[in-house]
């Protein structure tokens, strides 16, 4: 059963377990201090921030393509994480669930938040494509960290079949 | 005036300032290959994300986005679109801003 349904005008219904709402509402601040860090030896920081030329006789165009694009870029991602937090606060109780509308922004917002937690995560756990997620030691000092990954991915999965149709 | 670039048929490289109707720059040079903007493989984005996203930048339909993904899952990158050196650097800013790895190259 998906949480996401499609409505009239473009707009998505989603459904969620109040626990997951907790851990939607936990990521803009964790992303936000990613997103701002600036240390570029960090690979998470490098992963949200690629380069664009690999050659490095590029060196000075790379430098002018980030100069130019690095601001849009941090600032498109700090307005989605405004809108993913603003959404959830609409939240109403529908039997056990919370339920919230989403205008289409705001459903591009979720789905750019969801996969840039899931960059994140991903890279501080060193994830691999083969990694078996139903095969972790609960004492693994990451399985926490592992439950969220997995989830998030469920969750952005579920989005982006509802966006597709 | 924009200098045209390099007038072939004179042994010496020549500039000649060309007026143009509109303020336009453009990479011009005697082997004019466009730039090409490369999508790479991570374990972390999903395939039906990469298809999603790819549909939506470039107005592809589902069968080619979903061939690009899965080359770029199976082959470990695929070349998404090409042209200029700034509508290549626009295609990477996009790709980077709905988290794929994407870089440019221009064919040697």
């Amino acid at each position: 059963m998906s949480r996401f349904k499609r409505l009239r005008g473009g707009r998505l219904q989603a459904t969620l377990d109040p626990a997951e709402v907790d851990l939607l509402r936990a990521l803009p601040k964790e992303l936000r201090g990613l997103y701002e860090a600036d240390d570029e030896d960090d690979p998470v920081h490098e992963r949200l921030f690629p380069r664009a030329y690999l050659d490095p006789t590029q060196e000075e165009a790379e430098a002018e393509w980030q100069a130019l694009v690095h601001p849009e870029l941090l600032r498109e991602r700090m307005d989605a994480l405004e809108l993913i937090a603003t959404s959830l606060e609409r939240g109403t109780e529908h039997r056990s669930k919370i339920r919230v509308e989403l205008s289409e922004d705001e459903s591009q917002a979720w789905l750019g938040v969801l996969n840039d937690a899931r960059l994140a995560l991903g890279t501080r756990l060193g994830v691999a494509e083969d990694t078996d997620y139903t095969r972790l030691d609960p004492e693994d000092p990451d399985a926490a960290t592992y439950a969220a990954y997995v989830w998030l991915t469920e969750l952005q999965g579920d989005l982006v079949e509802t966006l597709m149709g | 005036m924009i200098p045209a670039g390099v007038v072939s048929g004179s042994s010496a490289p020549v500039e000649v300032p060309v007026e143009v109707g509109e303020p336009e720059t453009f990479d011009v040079t005697l082997s004019d290959k466009p730039w090409i903007v490369i999508v790479w493989n991570d374990p972390v984005n999903l395939i039906v994300y990469v298809c999603y996203v790819l549909q939506k930048l470039f107005g592809y339909g589902r069968t080619k986005a979903m061939r690009l993904t899965m080359q770029v899952h199976n082959e470990g990158k695929a070349v998404v679109s090409s042209g200029t050196r700034e509508k290549a650097e626009a295609d990477v800013s996009r790709l980077h801003a709905h988290g794929l790895w994407a870089t440019m190259e221009h064919p040697s």
